[in-house]
């Protein structure tokens, strides 16, 4: 292929500002938030659909592989360019359409950053549930593409809970709707099955999403304990009263030593850890629930409860929380987050283990995660610049994630498989299993040129590349 | 072939589990045999044989939603799943369940029962309609505008292949992207896709407390506006809905064959129902917030009703449009974006088959319309082709409010002539697709699904 025509045509579509092709331009596309590192041929901004369709059909004619890319926050490599291909990414596809109250939805291009859909709906009284704790940052397409979750999809799902429909752009060109305006929609759910698939199928150019209104109370409860096992406990109490929270956060005493070192979110020296509990709903559900809530906190062995209602206030609370992993980087110059998901009982046995892992490796972890619904973070702190330590870092990486599955779980709760888990599919999933996914996205893209080489092992050796913390915003 | 389907099955699994397909027509085809397996082995076996003799299974759970779909370009076995019913997996402090697909609805609900749980959807017949039926249709029931659909609570299915492979998705824990979201794709695929063998869902806490509201209107757009004023006040209810008087009059006879009197009044009636549920005080609250809004609107009588009685008006109106539609010569259920409720609803009742005008259940919050029209003693030429014509109208209405419309129950004659679930949409060539590399020999249901898939 000549690649000088091809940059000219994609010129010719989007307009010659809107293609990336030097080599340091390209080095902010040549990553995300994962350890994984690929440069791009090129990076397009398109303007409208009808570029992306012409841009995608371009490609395929040229036997180019395509990836979308929203602003490169995901964390399991899922955005990074295969090899020969270009990105698509969408600055100039930025906008909120419409918010439609009456029907509370939004129709929006791929390129709003999440909060930013959230922040303009609430002044309608709305808001947008899922979101990821890079939400300032991460861009609804790139949602969609990774399934994003966040501390309170507990209570309201995961993203594709709230997808109604979407305009997606298929590997020829084809623009093809999914799912619709209306709740229910007929034919296969194609817009349920897209949602999560990492871009391998398809890039989506519309999205209509469900908006929720905003509770009338909120409250939200943070208790020191002194290890994690004793808050796991809470967790426990607090469910079995019949109890789902909108959000239920857990950090420990590693976790807590880097906050604190950091920020001031007034922990005790010696606490074991902290766990964030938020309730919404109705005001006298929130008091009636709120007593409940803070009794069990006491009885499981609390040695602080501290609430708050008022927004700022409950922000104070979340201080701690939502700065666990940029605080990491006080204490090592690295760490590795593995994402893996077990039964919420499973939770303690299963940091026992991981703590086990830390002692053979003499790796520390540290971890933040969401208690609620099984979500563990294990941060695997290391320094790249010594040598080997990365490789020994993907080993008890993996180790961790045989627990997580010998436990019942599985390898990724919201971050993707990416590059930095397909590896590690047939843990969990079987060839014929596998097989079976695979059918699905060779009748959306038969060629296999929409980010080839994710999610599924090819036995190809992934090289990691050590990231700093302050990179990465993991939910 | 020499022998009978049903002789071929008896030798590939013995005679036992298979039957005669008497009884169990569908759309005016009478099934050669019935099998019902007993484990996945025989299952696989099953599907084994039918894809190299290439003969179309028609899965069966329940077989209360058997009417649904296109007339099938073949059906020769019925494939029963009845014997797949057993809990495999439940842990209540974990608030998931694993259960076999030919597990009923009920049995599944009273097994979470004893761990004080529930999965959060509904549907006709419970103690009919199985885990795996239930799917397939992929519908919700009244309470959709709080809980959504079951797609909403699937995380993992168990599915045997057209050739007889067992494979699975997601898995038993409640946050999971990992591999694709089959669980989607096999959720409302009406069986087309392969056989659901398990699923797993995430359940909830039972409710405390819960109750509803019965409110009166003078007219069926009166109940609808009070619904969506409702619905998007802080007194929002879990589900609302809104029927006809000739609906409202069954339910009369049903609770007075109970010996309870509603106290409407005998004119004509439309009525809204509001259902409630969570902690007591908060709900009693709302609840009654929620009875002034209604009398604000135009209500003429609002009646609160407390469990277990409000339970059991929730189960009517789940069951209700099973129970009607054999009485209808038409049923068409129509959704759309949930503002355009009140239009669509409004429009469509002025579409008449044989001069008569559809009874209505609708439930404006999640934008969903059930048209029923009642049978007619007119010459069949005559109906088919006023039902033609009002299925038609229906779906023109239906798509100028971004939506559908589905024909749940016609003549024969007249299924033969329509696709009954609505124009294909511009994503049909990625379905078909998707149907033939799942089931490549189209054993499955075939024709049955939107566009002949």
């Amino acid at each position: 292929m000549d690649f000088k025509r091809f940059l000219k045509d994609l010129q010719g579509i989007v307009g010659a500002e809107n293609v990336v092709y030097h080599s340091d331009d390209l080095l902010v596309f040549e990553y995300d938030g994962s350890v994984d590192r690929g440069m791009p041929e090129a990076v397009v901004f398109p303007n409208s659909t009808q570029e992306v369709s012409r841009v995608i059909a371009l490609s395929h004619k040229a036997g180019v592989p395509v990836v979308g890319r929203g602003t490169g926050t995901g964390l399991s490599g899922g955005a990074i360019a295969p090899p020969g291909g270009i990105q698509v990414a969408f600055p100039r596809m930025n906008h909120i359409l419409e918010v439609d109250t009456e029907n509370r939805l939004a129709l929006v291009e791929p390129g709003v950053i999440n909060l930013n859909l959230d922040t303009h709906v609430r002044k309608f009284g709305l808001r947008y549930a899922p979101d990821p704790s890079s939400q300032k940052a991460c861009s609804l397409g790139g949602n969609i593409a990774e399934n994003a979750g966040g501390p309170h999809c507990l209570a309201y799902g995961t993203t594709t809970n709230h997808v109604l429909g979407m305009e997606v752009v298929l590997e020829d060109g084809a623009v093809v709707n999914l799912g619709s305006l209306a709740r229910e929609t007929v034919g296969y759910d194609l817009r349920g099955v897209f949602t999560g698939s990492e871009g391998t199928f398809g890039i989506a150019t519309k999205i209509a999403v469900r908006l929720l209104p905003v509770p009338e109370a909120v409250r939200t409860f943070l208790g020191i304990f002194p290890d994690v096992e004793t808050a796991c406990t809470a967790v426990s109490t607090v469910i079995e009263h019949g109890i789902v929270p909108a959000a239920l956060e857990m950090i420990d005493a590693l976790t807590i030593q880097a906050v604190q070192k950091v920020t001031d979110a007034g922990y005790p020296d010696d606490a074991g850890a902290v766990l964030l509990i938020e309730l919404e709903g109705l005001q006298d559900e929130v008091d009636e629930i709120g007593d409940e809530v803070e009794a069990a906190l006491w009885e499981t062995g609390a040695s602080q409860v501290r609430t708050a209602e008022a927004a700022a206030e409950r922000e104070q609370l979340w201080v701690g929380r939502k700065g666990a992993l940029g605080a990491l980087g006080g204490i090592a110059p690295n760490y590795f987050l593995v994402d893996g998901v077990v039964p919420r009982t499973q939770l303690a046995p299963v940091l026992g283990r991981v703590a086990d892992v830390s002692r053979k490796y003499n790796i520390p972890i540290a971890n933040v995660f969401h208690a609620g619904d099984g979500n563990l973070h294990p941060c695997l702190l290391f320094d790249e610049r010594q040598p080997g330590a990365l490789d020994r870092i993907v080993e008890a990486g993996t180790e961790v994630l045989q627990i997580c599955v010998d436990a019942g779980g599985t390898l990724t709760g919201e971050h993707g498989v990416g590059l930095e888990k397909k590896e590690q599919m047939p843990l969990v999933f079987s060839e014929d299993d596998m097989a079976a996914m695979v059918l699905v996205r060779d009748a959306f893209a038969p060629d296999n040129s929409m980010n080839p080489g994710k999610i599924f092992p090819d036995g190809k050796k992934h090289t990691p590349h050590a990231h700093p913390p302050a990179h990465g915003m993991p939910a | 072939m020499e022998s009978s389907l049903g002789e071929q099955l008896a030798r590939l699994l013995g005679g036992s589990v298979v039957l005669p397909g008497d009884g169990y027509e569908v759309d005016g085809l009478t099934p050669q045999a019935v099998v019902r397996p007993v484990d996945r082995l025989q299952l696989a076996e099953i599907l084994k044989w039918a894809s190299s003799e290439g003969v179309a299974l028609l899965p069966r759970g329940g077989g209360t939603r058997t009417g649904l779909g296109n007339v099938p370009r073949k059906a020769d076995v019925v494939l029963d799943m009845g014997a797949f019913n057993r809990v495999l997996d439940y842990q209540p402090a974990d608030m998931t369940a694993t259960v076999e697909a030919g597990m009923t609805l009920a049995s599944l609900q009273e097994h979470l029962a004893s761990g004080g749980e529930f999965v959060p959807f509904e549907a006709a017949q419970a103690n009919r309609s199985t885990v795996g039926g239930i799917l397939s249709v992929g519908a919700g029931g009244p309470l959709s505008y709080a809980y959504g659909l079951p797609r909403e609570w699937l995380i993992g299915i168990g599915v045997m292949s057209t050739q007889g492979v067992s494979t699975k998705a997601g898995g038993k824990v409640v946050k999971n992207v990992t591999g694709y979201d089959l669980n989607k794709l096999y959720t409302g695929s009406l069986g087309t896709l392969g056989v659901i063998v398990e699923a797993s869902f995430k359940l909830l806490p039972n409710n405390p407390h819960s109750g509803m509201l019965l409110a009166s209107f003078p007219t069926l757009a009166a109940s609808i506006s009070a619904g969506r004023k409702l619905l998007h006040s802080p007194a929002a209810p879990m589900g609302c809905h809104s029927v006809t008087s000739g609906v409202s009059r069954r339910l009369q006879d049903s609770v007075q064959a109970a010996s309870q009197d509603l106290g409407l009044s005998e004119e004509d009636t439309a009525l809204t129902f509001a259902f409630y549920s969570g902690r007591a005080q908060a709900t009693r609250r709302r609840m009654e917030e929620a009875a002034a809004l209604l009398l604000a609107e135009g209500a003429n009588v609002v009646q609160r009703i407390d469990d277990p009685a409000s339970n059991g008006m929730l189960r009517w109106l789940t069951d209700a449009p099973a129970e009607i539609n054999p009485n209808s010569v038409l049923v068409i259920k129509v959704s759309v974006q949930s503002k355009s409720s009140a239009r669509t609803s409004a429009e469509c009742g002025e579409i008449l088959v044989s001069g008569e005008k559809p009874e209505q259940m609708a439930d404006p919050g999640f934008g969903s319309i059930r048209l029923l029209w009642p049978s007619s003693t007119e010459g069949a030429a005559e109906v088919e082709l006023s039902i033609l014509d009002a299925v038609q109208q229906t779906r023109q209405i239906a798509s100028r409010y971004s939506g559908s419309a589905v024909v749940e129950r016609c003549p024969l004659s007249v299924k033969r002539q329509i696709d009954v679930w609505g124009d294909a949409p511009d994503s049909l060539a990625v379905m078909r697709s998707i149907k033939d590399r799942f089931d490549p020999n189209g054993i499955l249901n075939p024709g049955r699904f939107l566009g002949g898939i």
